[in-house]
């Protein structure tokens, strides 16, 4: 009886295997597009700029360090910079790509990783652009989801939100470790 | 054991047993070609998924900042699977109930077969070890050392040689019976050596 208790407790919690819609690559040369110039940047945050994304996410930085990919133009301009940020849900992580401009607002996001589990609940929202209504704004903009995806089944809204808080996540931490860094070119 | 033994167990015993054996072989097979695909079979494909992820820039502990110059050839074109720690959690309590249970069940058929004891208790242990040595290379790739990554290959190597010696040997005793001729050799009606084999 225990046993079958243990084996049904396995079935319950087990996390679906990977699934990985693109490479790390192909997601840079996507979301930096008219970037001639690649750099990598990498980033450890102060305690006051964890303090800082905290108070405005309740989501603390646990990192080492934060690992931003820049793009430039032929002048050594900032074109766009894409962090990867990752979420792990119950269901196993999600991870995805955002890509900020120079101005801090956000240009695009693409999902990168998730699970046999999640595609389907995610799906519907890479079928719907969900990073279009996320284009436009920076760090204090309002990442909720748009009225337009209300009509999704619960769990493609509650990844939807998700989603959502990663790129802000994103925008923030851009921010803190690009822009208000200074641009090193 | 106890006078049960895998080649004198009834047709519904013998059933189970096999489909149990097989079923677990056809799981193995495709957690196989899973590792395969999303991490990868060497210690360096483990590393490169489990380890801390190391700084691109060549940034020192407690500096703050580092930017260089990359081409793209420098970042990953492999659809790769990064296991980071809340990952690496919920991966190793699944596995470690999920084995430990094969383990069991593996072990629990082969307490049945005619086999020498120190030598059973050996192979039944095979399972076991390789659950450990599997996830506990895990983390210490991650948190002690990453060259630890080989724990991983080891642990799955032993895991696999485990279930492989326990089915065949006892998918042999299962069908062929060596453990009734090697009692028929013995003598009418004794029961099967538990050094048959």
């Amino acid at each position: 009886m225990s046993g079958a208790v243990m084996l049904a407790g396995v079935a319950w919690a087990h996390i679906t295997p990977p699934v990985v819609l693109m490479s790390d690559r192909d997601a840079i040369v996507t979301l930096l597009a008219g970037a001639q110039r690649f750099f990598v940047r990498e980033v450890r945050l102060s305690r006051s700029e964890q303090a800082q994304i905290k108070q405005q996410t309740g989501w603390t930085p646990d990192e080492d360090f934060y690992r931003f990919y820049l793009g430039r133009d032929g002048q050594g301009r900032l074109v766009a910079g894409t962090i990867f940020v990752t979420e792990f849900t119950v269901h196993g992580p999600i991870r995805i790509a955002v890509s900020l401009g120079p101005d801090g607002k956000v240009r695009g996001a693409a999902v990168v990783e998730l699970t046999e589990e999640t595609y389907p609940w995610v799906k519907p929202l890479i079928d719907r652009d969900f990073a279009r209504d996320y284009a436009g704004q920076d760090s204090r903009g309002h990442f909720h989801l748009s009225a337009r995806l209300g009509n999704l089944e619960a769990m493609p809204q509650f990844y939807g939100q998700v989603i959502a808080s990663l790129i802000q996540r994103a925008a923030l931490l851009y921010d803190v470790g690009v822009l208000k860094r200074g641009d090193a070119s | 054991m106890n006078g049960i033994y895998l080649s004198r167990l009834p047709w519904s015993g013998k059933v189970f047993c096999t489909l149990y054996l097989l079923g677990i072989g056809c799981g193995a097979l495709a957690a196989f070609t899973q590792a395969a695909t999303a991490i990868g079979l060497s210690p360096a494909d483990v590393q490169a998924s489990l380890a801390p992820a190391m700084p691109m820039t060549h940034m020192s502990a407690g500096q703050m900042m580092g930017e260089k110059e990359i081409t793209l050839g420098e970042v990953s074109s492999a659809a790769k699977v990064w296991i980071r720690t809340p990952l690496l959690i919920q991966t190793s309590h699944t596995h470690l109930f999920g084995q430990t249970l094969i383990a069991g069940l593996l072990g629990l058929i082969f307490l049945f077969a005619s086999v020498r004891e120190w030598l059973k208790a050996l192979i039944l242990a095979l399972p076991f070890v390789g659950t450990l040595m599997d996830i506990g290379g895990m983390w210490l790739t991650r948190f002690v050392w990453p060259g630890l990554s080989v724990l991983v290959i080891a642990g799955g190597s032993l895991f696999a040689l485990g279930y492989a010696l326990i089915t065949v040997i006892s998918l042999w005793q299962l069908w062929i019976g060596t453990a009734v001729r090697a009692a028929g050799r013995r003598g009418a009606g004794a029961p099967p050596s538990e050094a048959s084999l």
